[in-house]
């Protein structure tokens, strides 16, 4: 493989990146290149030393949502560092999608108990408004006394669901260092 | 020797590396592969998140032969994670030394 040939499939892999983000990599490359060549090396050699650029590339894009999610809590950027994540094998499509479907079905869940027990009250008024002569107190009581229950679950939610977030960011890292670590298995 | 072991020094050797003297791109991969295989190419990805940490400092130097050349530095918080690394690294290699000594593995 030539110069040319890794430098397209390398900006063909990173062309998601912010402009100025590509135009640095490809400079880096560009100068690796150069340097290589100017100590006598041939492109091909360059090229295979670097290994293959769609990886190159996808560890890159990886490395570069990771490093965005730590300066961010918007849910947008860790959904595209667990993408960037996946992207880097099938292996990880396993290990990470999983855990991560079953945390947010989980953490959705528990919004929506903690939700429900607090509008618990507009069942029995509703109730009330449709049957008016089935009003028992016994119901009012309980359905006050869960919606008590429901807030307590919303705040106790608020603060799991920070922390899951926090601990599934580390995993993430933790991913990607393994599967940085798997790709010179080749 | 297993994949995990060289890519979790990876960043070590950099660092090292960097420690005495500046060095450019090409010159940090092409040292590290000599001594311990791992494709060039993820030097890269490792520069620029150390640079986004801010453990190093990067400028531009003209070189004779070629282009100009992007320099990377070392800062202070570079280096004092350095230390640390480097600290972390002996005491899990000596007791590793040690536990294979004991078990009659090497001499």
């Amino acid at each position: 493989m030539n110069k040319d040939v890794f430098m397209k499939k390398l900006a063909a892999g990173i062309k998601k990146l912010p402009k100025e983000e590509q135009k640095e990599i490809l400079q880096d490359f560009a100068e690796h290149f150069s340097v290589g060549v100017a100590e006598g090396k041939t492109e091909g050699e360059v090229a295979a030393a670097l290994g293959a650029p769609n990886q190159v590339a996808k560890e890159l894009v990886a490395t570069y949502h990771l490093e965005k999610v730590n300066h961010s809590s918007n849910a947008g950027d860790v959904f595209r560092a667990v993408w960037a994540v996946i992207g880097l094998g099938f292996f990880n499509l396993v290990i990470v999608l999983g855990p991560f479907i079953a945390l947010v079905s989980l953490i959705a869940s528990g919004w929506v108990i903690g939700g429900s027990f607090i509008l618990s009250p507009l069942v029995v008024l509703v109730n009330v408004v449709l049957y008016p002569e089935t009003l028992l107190l016994f119901d009012v009581f309980v359905s006050i006394a869960l919606t008590g229950l429901g807030i307590l679950i919303i705040i106790g939610m608020y603060y799991v669901t920070r922390y899951m977030f926090k601990a599934f960011m580390k995993y993430l890292h933790f991913n990607v260092k393994m599967v940085k670590g798997g790709l010179n298995n080749e | 020797m297993n994949v995990q072991f060289k890519k979790g020094a990876l960043e070590l050797c950099v660092l090292a590396l960097l420690d005495k003297q500046d060095h450019y791109g090409y010159e940090l991969a092409n040292k590290i592969s000599k001594r311990i295989a791992i494709s060039e190419g993820s030097v890269y990805p490792l520069l620029r998140r150390l640079a986004k940490e801010e453990y190093f400092t990067t400028y531009l130097q003209e070189s004779k032969e070629g282009p100009s050349r992007k320099y990377y530095c070392l800062t202070d918080k570079g280096r004092d994670y350095l230390h640390q690394l480097i600290h972390e690294w002996v005491q899990f290699t000596s007791g590793v030394n040690k536990l294979l000594q004991e078990s009659d593995h090497i001499e």
